[in-house]
């Protein structure tokens, strides 16, 4: 690799782990001097959805600085490293021995919470430096602003180009009982020479009242490509998000969403798809934060490592303060299909309020042996049966695209990793 | 709609621990941290040159090392006012009557000689930075059994090259700056070796007081259990209650052979001013196991995460713990596994309660090397959340680098359900009964892995005394 510029604290986890593991943050290279390639996004509003792209710039950030007025009001009820315990402990009236030693995330959420408007503590999942780098390629962010009550659906689409750096950045507003179907193609197809390029796609999504947020990203570029994808999420009273993320393809790709559910009943489902192959690295992270009553949120990642394949997935549900009745689970099945893969699983769950119930689970390994038995009595080899679970993933990505154009850039991957897998699919 | 009444539940009750007596006729060296202290600490034990250069090479390191910055804070332990050696006024006995009267009474007080003729094979106990007592029943010693102060083994040839090949191999001073610490400032702590095939029906155990305000204790216990050899070892601790730190920063290696087991317990119980950094660590052979027991009901500040280095084929761990962290407290507690050889199985099960405003964290490794095909692990945490003031934090990871490995993960937080108290109403069972049975069941999976007298001592450490509704 040439010149590079580094991106630190990308993708991190809030509350950190053992620095050893290596898997509180990423830190990505990214090629430097990599020409902007602006004409390689395009927006594209589904018939009927023209009026919803917009030149409102202020849109997001309006909603943003309206909701931090709603929400400022909210108290927060006696909790390790109050305000009110702090001003005990500087009154002499406690000693520090009877309060806890709150690590540095610890107080850094509270703090958070008591000093931060919705707009400032509003995060998006691969971290500001990521943002600001995406920001800047992208230059001023495409604006989608739907009218309350009405359904819209528009397809961003980035195509990298080698040598280049593409990315879109975009401002969404979906405004009460509205409803977007969001599609994100993330794709570049490599020359023969295999340069490096740098596709990126940048977010922020403000959910009003009862609104419907449906975000489908699909990732297909070739390896030589370095892929971010950072979207944050604000979800307001009643706003429903669902986020799926399939990820099949580039060298390395970073994936990350935050999401602030602050109204009552606020929902977020995700719902995350890799293929991890040859020398590969996925690297995602979530970070749901439940700041409103009965919030509800959903993680559920699925994904097959081949090849010499790595992927690391952080996902932390944060049951904040007076999140009562939230509720938030995150489940991850990792099938392993070669020696040599790397697979790094965290999930988090941070718990400031007895109200809730947080569950997660992971389950990582290889194919079952009564799977493989079962395929064996069909006459498939273990190698095989590992091919078989790839080619799945493949096809479930290709039978379920949005459109033509990300199945054809599914097929192209596809061949590159199961032959005749354009046969296999018809 | 109305109100929630809020759970309430009692504080552990201290008082049992919460004595102290005077330090008159102790040796108390300056507090702080110099090589001249290091120095002074090494002559004091007449130890080999080895060990000084050791430990001099650890301060060095602990000098150059930082501060962890991930877990809770420990900025209000200042090593400047750390006094890191305190001899009591007396030198090791064998027998109890021996001992001045105010460190007999302490253990006498905390039932320790009780323990000893009901069902122990042997016991050693610390007081503050010296072993004071240490006894092993004949029918021990005659099975080849050597259980010892470490310091006392040193002294013999034997057992003085064993130690050297062994000591802080597994917990290198490198690992951390407080592994740094302990290798400087080490004092006390026992030294076990179970020959081959034997196997010891009765468990040994070691017990810690630290009864010196403002002081450290750093004991080393070092166990090496040959092939196919059986040992319970029990390890339990606590400390009167003062205004300012005290901190404990041992070290436990524990070296499991070929188809030997190990059981390793401990009922840590510290009190709240203490900042307990403790580093605990098993390498298992082919075949062998180790099991950790673990409660961990005391401390200001805790970092204790027991590991388990499976290396050899069918190598098994297990880690059984629970946490209860209440008012003043941050808990940072769980375990690390390295799956490194094939066929190795790992299962951890923890319980986790905060109140009062406590904070309690479980925080764990699984790590699967390219070596541990054929492997699998298991991992169950459980949070109990006992009111809205407290906080509970779940952060495991896992590292896979293996095709054939298993691993499951599932944790949940949460506080006791309406659903359970209402079903268990609905049989006739007051809501007082059902909560406390509720209580009860979450910490059992780890109380009855404890020997008696020991959960005996957890279910009165958590006296859960309940009033009001479910809130």
């Amino acid at each position: 690799m040439g010149e590079t510029k580094k991106l630190t604290n990308v993708n991190a986890m809030p509350a950190p782990t053992w620095s050893w593991l290596k898997m509180n943050a990423a830190e990505v290279e990214v090629p430097a001097g990599l020409a902007p390639a602006r004409d390689a996004v395009s927006v594209e509003p589904a018939p009927g959805s023209e009026n919803v792209v917009t030149g409102n710039v202020e849109a997001f950030d309006t909603e943003m600085v309206a909701a931090s007025k709603r929400y400022a009001a909210r108290s927060r009820a006696a909790a390790p490293g109050d305000a009110a315990e702090r001003a005990k402990l500087a009154a002499g009236e406690l000693d520090t021995m009877d309060v806890p030693a709150l690590s540095a995330y610890q107080r850094g959420a509270v703090r958070a919470e008591e000093e931060l408007s919705a707009a400032e503590a509003f995060l998006t999942g691969c971290g500001r430096e990521a943002y600001a780098y995406l920001r800047g390629l992208s230059g001023k962010p495409s604006v989608i602003d739907v009218p309350g009550g009405v359904r819209a659906a528009v397809t961003v689409r980035v195509d990298g180009r080698p040598g280049a750096a593409a990315a879109a950045s975009l401002d969404v507003v979906v405004r009460a009982n509205a409803t977007l179907d969001l599609t994100l193609a993330l794709d570049g197809a490599a020359d023969p020479d295999a340069v490096a390029g740098v596709v990126g796609f940048a977010a922020r999504v403000f959910a009003a009242r009862g609104a419907r947020v449906n975000v489908a990203s699909v990732q297909t570029a070739d390896d030589a490509f370095l892929v971010i994808d950072d979207m944050g999420v604000f979800a307001d009273e009643g706003a429903r998000v669902e986020v799926s993320h399939t990820v099949l393809g580039a060298g390395r790709s970073y994936t990350g969403l935050a999401a602030d559910l602050r109204g009552d009943a606020s929902r977020i489902d995700v719902d995350t798809s890799y293929l991890g192959a040859r020398e590969q690295l996925h690297d995602f992270n979530y970070q749901i934060r439940h700041l409103g009553k009965r919030t509800v949120s959903n993680m559920d990642a699925n994904g097959v490592l081949t090849g010499t394949s790595s992927k690391i997935l952080r996902g932390t549900i944060d049951l904040m303060h007076g999140a009562k009745g939230a509720e938030g689970a995150e489940r991850e099945t990792v099938l392993l299909a070669n020696d040599g893969v790397e697979n790094k699983t965290v999930p988090v769950i941070l718990c400031d309020e007895d109200d809730v119930a947080g569950n997660h689970g992971a389950t990582i390994g290889h194919v079952r042996p009564e799977q493989l038995f079962y395929l064996g009595s069909r006459g498939l080899s273990e190698a095989q049966a590992e091919a078989l679970f790839v080619s799945a993933k493949l096809e479930d990505a290709a039978l379920s695209a949005p459109d033509e154009r990300i199945r054809a850039s599914v097929v192209r991957l596809g061949e590159a990793i199961v032959p005749d897998f354009e046969e296999e699919l018809a | 709609m109305a109100e929630k009444k809020r759970t309430e539940v009692a504080d552990i009750d201290r008082s049992l621990y919460d004595f102290t007596y005077g330090e008159e006729g102790f040796e108390r060296l300056d507090a702080g941290l110099t090589p001249d202290i290091v120095r002074e600490i090494s002559a004091k034990k007449d130890e080999p040159d080895w060990m000084l250069e050791f430990r001099l090479k650890s301060l060095d390191i602990y000098k150059r090392m930082h501060t962890p910055t991930w877990g809770p804070d420990i900025s209000g332990l200042d090593m400047d006012n750390i006094v890191t050696y305190v001899k009591p006024n007396t030198d090791q006995k064998s027998d109890w009557e021996s001992l001045p009267d105010d460190v007999k009474n302490t253990f006498e007080r905390l039932g320790i000689p009780e323990a000893e003729r009901s069902y122990l094979a042997g016991v050693g106990a610390q007081y503050d930075s010296e072993l004071v007592y240490h006894n092993m029943q004949d029918t021990a010693s005659k099975m080849g059994i050597v259980y010892s102060g470490i310091e006392e083994a040193l002294h013999e040839p034997k057992w003085e090259a064993m130690i050297r090949e062994k000591f802080m191999t597994l917990i290198p001073p490198t690992d951390h700056k407080f592994a740094a610490l302990h290798g400087a400032v080490w004092s006390g702590g026992s030294f076990v070796y179970v020959p081959k095939g034997t196997k010891l029906d009765f468990p040994l155990q070691s017990y810690f007081r630290l009864n010196a305000k403002g002081a450290g204790q750093f004991e080393h216990t070092l166990i090496i259990v040959e092939d196919d050899a059986d040992l319970h070892f029990i390890e339990g601790c606590s400390a009167p209650k003062y205004n300012v730190a005290n901190l404990h920063a041992g070290a436990v290696e524990l070296f499991v052979g070929k188809h030997a087991h190990l059981r390793y317990s401990t009922i840590e119980n510290w009190s709240k001013n203490m900042y307990n950094l403790n580093t605990k660590r098993a390498r298992v052979d082919e075949g062998g196991e180790v099991e950790w027991i673990s409660g961990s009901f005391g401390s200001h500040v805790g970092y204790l995460y027991p590991m388990s280095i499976l290396a050899g084929r069918k190598a098994r761990c297990s880690f059984t713990g629970i946490t209860f962290a209440g008012a003043g407290q941050n808990l940072d507690t769980g375990c690390k596994v390295v799956l490194g050889a094939p066929e190795t199985s790992a299962s951890v099960e923890t319980k986790g309660i905060s109140k009062s405003g406590g904070v309690q964290t479980f925080r764990s490794s699984i790590v699967a090397t390219p070596a541990a095909t054929g492997s699998r692990a298991s991992v169950s945490c459980q949070s109990l959340m006992l009111d809205d003031q407290s906080r509970s934090d779940t952060i495991p990871s896992m590292d896979i680098r293996a095709k054939n490995v298993d691993v499951g993960h599932e944790a949940t937080i949460g506080r006791i359900g309406d659903d359970k108290i209402f079903y268990l109403m609905s049989r006739g069972i007051s809501e007082e009964e059902a909560r406390t049975m509720i209580v009860n069941g979450f910490a059992n999976p780890v109380s009855k892995e404890l020997p008696l007298e020991y959960a005996v001592e957890m279910n009165n450490l958590i006296k859960l005394e309940m009033e009001g509704a479910i809130g």
